[in-house]
């Protein structure tokens, strides 16, 4: 099990940075490179392209597969070669996303540039020249390659880079748990828990959802010191299905009593992620969408259309937020002019096609409108036939999961607790 | 790409040198930097090579880094130069710092310089004892890399013995990565023909993976599970106790794990005996597959291939969750057509309604291709349940009538199979699919209709009408049209003599003289023949019973699949081919050497596998066809006879599917009704047989089961001797 390497494409498919391929020929890279920007140049949508390229070998080599994945403009791609899990090259490429993102924030073309040395450092030492994954715990990580923060930069115009240099710490994986680092230590013992519930539906003509299915996730910061061992208690836990977890939580306790026992790793983390399904049975597990879209009228002609939306929301306390309702218009669309109800803007995106309507927030109970007509180059155009509607509710979730308690053992202070419910939606509305 | 454009600009690496040879540290940083910023990109910096090395002992751990990086890259092409840096590498080993020593270790392993490895073997003894996990676990991966350039060094040191140990170290990592370069040792053990086995897994080794495997990264449960995945086990109490071990992984986050684990599952689980523990394994198995399904597209459709080769060994394990694999209209294209499939592999009778109205909104999408995935689904599931037959049929009218022309073509091809599938039930259905003639302009969707026209000839009143617009064009038609215009219109005259002589003269003559095909101008001939010797023969021939059709529930055959499965979350199970149809040499090489080593009948059955993994992806294009897999199991004595088998698999699958566009069709019909024939029947027939459709007729036993009765078949038998 071990993948070949790892490239980085910047948005017009020129690598940025690539792992070493020291057991293949030179060509083998730029080989995956051109088959990746030869499928994207010959399809007609790049997403479109199988995640999974197939690449013939050179004359003497083996033929190969290239895994790649896009995040924002840049492409990641991993060449296999024999017979490997392509989850496995995946997985890693996220891995290494996740880390570069821990390590730079919102990562682009140009800070992996400014930072290639720590970047060149941080793939040495997830990757091993073999293939195989090494330290890909962001815990470990910092131990031994250390983020560029404004300290270092400091400190190497000041010309004394023996101190800013890791070397201070000369017990790395000392720590008896690999996903903790030993000795960690915080004047102010804080955790905070995010819960991330996203509702993906898709919801039929006459209103019904077809699927709807909450997936959600905690996200912890832990910041406490020392080796603490904590039990997080939900209340409404009964209704989490399919959970999965970081390796941190025991899993008997969970199957036992439906509690999370764990030592936390140090900073942010994924702690669990699971699928809200309702108990009732009459509603099959589905989960009701919190808003109606009511389609009054959409009338295709000849060069064009009208149409006419009301999007009501069905919450009573909280409004929705960053609604935004998006709708293909079809090849050849060439514009639309809408009027908005409450001052809630609309526009038009030629490239895309997609025409969209977003509501910064839309309060409780309330009804906007859209309505407009759109011009379409060619006749009878053929709008996409659902609505595609994302849209945030803050502190709310829809499992209604609350923290009942968390209990400390194994150290003496009493942490700061903090907890954030947020819910996602992306709901597709049929017409 | 770049590095081939762009030469470097000869100021740049000059420049480059004299800061490399500064006497200030921070210019001399700034410089490595900018030299591994060049080489990342692919620039040629190997000139600076003496220059950099200058800078290698330095307190400064960064620098080193790079400094190791540099000479990593660049130390194949400079060996002599290496052997300088050699002694600075055996101190570093020595370092207090771990992080020193680890980098020292794992950079000497990388070189694959001949020379330098003289000098690892002693550093390397050390550091596989050193006290930081660290270190331990950067030497046991070393160790693999130096059995790949000189396997004699690990054995003469004892190297394979110590990491036998360090299975049971105390750090989960160093397990981890131990388990690693066995593996990677093993196979290349194997590979080279090494007789002996390097990873033997004992009870005992056993006992320390399953530990382990609790507590080390995901990347180290990946390679503990494969490991396991190899592992036989002596008992079924030992195969169950694997599995109970193995279970939680199914919750990790990771997505490779949970495959991983399912894998390990799936071939363990062949042992388990106990039918609690097996419903149990199966009911946890099915959560974990459909959390994947939150991942972003490309794992989405790694997991939902796997998904669909699961479902087809185990279609139990989702039952339930059809409706978590709906199409979302902004899914990528691969992960919709994937969902289909499995869709479609888990309706049932209680489902079929959601299935049906979710299929019919997927035909009104504007992805054409899509569009017409979904109306083939929608006739899958027609075929596939009886029940629900009637109802697919309504919505396939009414999706006729939306008139678009894609949406009606691709329907009257799917029609004409449920006709196949359910003769005679749904004639009302004709007029409508007459109506839209005019809209034909496919050439499968005309053959289809044509077909349709000719089976139901009797049934419809302006047959001869309609059949006459495609006999006049019949030349400008392409030929699968022609062959089944021509059919038609004998099936017609068969039928319905008065009235359509005229046409069906025309058609033999037109067909007999002014085409090109020699594949239309001899099944014409061949009819003419039938039809003035003997019309009642002709009859029998052309009007003859088909054999019914279903749907294949598998997409692989049974002894394939069974590989795949084992060889869960791979390429192979990706592309649902054994690895060797895609994958020349390299691993998958050591894998299929290694299969030919333990039993040497494997390799014959591997190739027959790859045929017909070839052959069962060609049927998959078409919506209907048999599940000649079994057929194809028992019936290939060797290598040559395979290649003929798949030579024929085209034809052969028309034959079945009944859209024959092959004159061979009618004949090996007749040959089939010559083996059903009484034991009278002259050993020439079978002569006859053996010298012109051998592959065919032996391939196809549905054939020969045809409920016709003997009595008819005698005419025709004669006939066609006659005609020989």
């Amino acid at each position: 099990m071990a993948i070949d390497g790892l490239i980085i494409l910047d948005a017009t498919g020129r690598p940025i940075i690539q792992s070493g391929f020291r057991s293949n020929t030179p060509a083998y890279p730029l080989l995956h490179i051109d088959a990746l920007n030869n499928a994207i140049s010959k399809s007609s949508r790049p997403d479109d392209v199988d995640p999974v390229l197939y690449v013939s070998g050179a004359s003497t080599e083996a033929s190969s597969a290239c895994c790649h994945v896009k995040h924002g403009e840049l492409r990641f791609l991993s060449p296999v070669s024999g017979d490997m899990d392509p989850l496995y090259a995946f997985a890693f490429l996220q891995t290494f996303i996740n880390i570069l993102q821990e390590y730079f924030g919102p990562i682009s073309a140009e800070t992996l540039k400014d930072n290639f040395d720590v970047v060149y450092q941080l793939l040495e030492e997830t990757l091993d020249a073999g293939g195989h994954p090494l330290t890909t715990s962001p815990n470990a990580l910092r131990d031994i390659v250390l983020p560029p923060s404004f300290l270092t930069k400091v400190l190497s115009v000041a010309g004394v880079s023996g101190l800013a240099s890791p070397s201070a710490n000369s017990h790395p994986f000392a720590s008896p748990i690999p996903w903790r680092k030993a000795g960690v230590r915080y004047n102010n013992n804080e955790i905070y828990f995010d819960v991330l519930e996203t509702l993906q539906a898709v919801v039929n003509k006459n209103g019904t959802p077809a699927v709807s299915s909450v997936w959600g996730r905690v996200d912890c910061n832990c910041k406490l010191s020392g080796t603490p061992d904590l039990l997080l208690t939900f209340s409404n836990s009964q209704n989490l299905n399919d959970a999965c977890f970081h390796p941190c939580v025991r899993l008997q306790r969970w199957a036992r009593d439906r509690t999370l026992s764990f030592v936390p790793p140090d900073g942010h983390f994924e702690l669990m992620k699971y699928r809200y399904a309702p108990a009732s049975t009459t509603t099959q597990h589905q989960v009701s969408v919190p808003f109606a879209l009511r389609v009054a009228a959409i009338n295709i002609d000849e060069n064009g259309g009208t149409f006419d939306l009301a999007l009501t929301s069905r919450l009573t306390t909280r409004p929705l937020e960053n609604v935004s309702v998006e709708l293909f218009l079809g090849d050849g669309a060439a514009g639309a002019n809408c009027v908005a109800s409450h001052n809630a803007s609309w526009n038009f995106d030629p490239k895309t096609l997609n025409l969209r309507w977003e509501i910064k927030s839309l309060p409780p109970s309330s009804t906007f409108s859209l309505r407009g007509s759109f011009t379409s180059n060619t006749k009878n155009p053929r709008p996409a036939r659902a609505f595609r509607i994302l849209f945030e509710i803050i502190q709310h979730s829809f499992s209604a999961l609350k923290i009942e308690q968390l209990k400390l053992t194994g150290e003496q202070y009493k942490p700061y607790k903090g907890m954030r419910g947020r819910s996602t939606g992306d709901v597709e509305w049929r017409w | 790409m770049s590095s081939f454009r762009a030469a470097p600009r000869k100021g740049e690496n000059f420049e480059l040198s004299a800061d490399l040879n500064s006497e200030y540290r921070e210019k001399r940083k700034d410089a490595i930097k900018k030299v591994i910023a060049n080489m990342t990109v692919g620039k040629d910096v190997s000139g600076l090579f003496p220059d950099v090395l200058k800078n290698m002992q330095t307190e400064d751990l960064e620098q080193k880094k790079l400094v190791y990086l540099y000479l990593m890259n660049y130390a194949k092409t400079q060996p002599e130069l290496v052997i300088l840096a050699v002694n600075t590498f055996v101190k570093d080993t020595d370092d207090p710092n771990p992080l020193v020593r680890a980098l020292a270790i794992r950079t000497m392993g990388c070189l694959r310089a001949e020379k330098i490895i003289d000098y690892l073997c002693d550093p390397l003894q050390k550091c596989l004892h050193d006290d930081n996990p660290y270190v331990r676990k950067t030497a046991a991966l070393c160790v693999a890399k130096l059995y790949d350039l000189k396997p004699e060094l690990v054995v003469e040191h004892g190297f394979l013995e110590t990491l036998q140990e360090m299975i049971a170290d105390s750090n989960p990592m160093v397990v981890a990565n131990t388990v690693a370069a066995l593996t990677d040792i093993h196979q290349a053990a194997v590979a080279a023909g090494v007789s002996q086995e390097v990873f033997v897994i004992t009870p005992t080794i056993l006992n320390k993976l399953l530990v382990a495997l609790n507590e080390c990264s995901e990347w180290g449960r990946v390679a503990i599970l494969t490991a396991l995945s190899r592992y036989e086990s002596p008992d079924d109490r030992e195969s169950e106790h694997i599995c109970e071990r193995v279970v939680p992984q199914l919750q990790h986050a990771n997505a490779s794990v949970v495959l991983a684990a399912v894998k390990v599952l799936m071939i363990h689980m062949r042992h388990v005996h106990s039918e609690n523990l097996m419903k149990q394994l199966v009911r946890k198995m099915a959560p974990p597959l459909v959390t994947l399904l939150s991942n972003p597209p490309e794992v989405q459709w790694v997991a939902l291939r796997n998904v669909n080769l699961l479902l087809q060994k185990r279609p139990d394990i989702l039952s339930n969750e059809m409706r978590v694999f709906f199409c979302k209209y902004n899914d990528p294209l691969y992960v919709k057509v994937e969902k289909l499939d499995i869709m479609v592999r888990l309706a049932g009778e209680n489902n079929v309604d959601a299935l049906l109205s979710e299929l019919k909104e997927y035909a009104s999408e504007v992805d054409v291709d899509f569009v017409r995935r979904s109306i083939k689904a929608i006739g899958q599931t027609a075929i596939k349940i009886d029940e629900a037959a009637e109802r697919c049929v309504n919505v396939l009218l009414e999706l006729i009538n939306t008139r678009v022309s894609y949406v009606v073509q691709e329907a009257v091809v799917v029609m004409k199979d449920i006709f196949r599938k359910y003769p005679s039930t749904y004639e009302g259905v004709i007029p409508t699919l007459c109506a839209n003639l005019d809209e034909l302009d496919e050439p499968e969707a005309k053959a289809s209709l044509i077909w349709i026209i000719g089976e139901y000839a009797n049934k419809i009143d302006n047959a001869d009408e309609l059949l006459g617009i495609f006999v006049d064009t019949f030349t400008e038609e392409s030929y699968p049209v022609q062959l089944q215009t021509l059919t038609a219109v004998v099936k017609l005259y068969l039928q319905k003599p008065e009235g359509s002589q005229g046409l069906v003269q025309s058609v033999l003559n037109t067909a007999t003289k002014d085409c090109d095909s020699p594949d239309v101008r001899d099944r014409a001939y061949i009819y003419w023949r039938l039809l003035s010797t003997d019309p009642g023969a002709a009859k029998a021939v052309v009007l003859s019973h088909r054999p019914p059709i279903s749907l294949p529930r598998m997409t692989v055959a049974p002894a394939l699949l069974e590989e795949l499965l084992s060889e869960i979350p791979t390429l192979a199970s990706v592309y649902h081919k054994p690895a060797e149809t895609f994958v020349g040499r390299g691993r998958i090489g050591v894998d299929s050497v290694q299969r030919k080593s333990s039993d040497l009948t494997d390799d014959r059955l591997t190739t027959q596998k790859a045929l017909q993994t070839v052959a069962a992806g060609r049927q998959a294009e078409n919506l209907l066809d048999f599940d000649d897999a079994g057929a194809d199991d028992g019936q290939q004595p060797s290598g040559l006879a395979a290649t003929t088998m798949l030579a024929s698999t085209p034809a052969e699958a028309n034959l079945l599917s009944g859209t024959s566009s092959n004159p061979l069709d009618d004949l090996v019909s007749i040959f089939g009704s010559v083996s059903m024939a009484p034991a009278a029947q002259p050993p020439p027939a079978t002569n006859a047989l053996g010298g012109f459709g051998s592959p065919i007729a032996t391939s196809t036993p549905s054939v020969l089961q045809q409920p016709t009765s003997p009595q008819a078949l005698q005419a025709p038998n004669d006939d066609l001797l006659g005609l020989f």
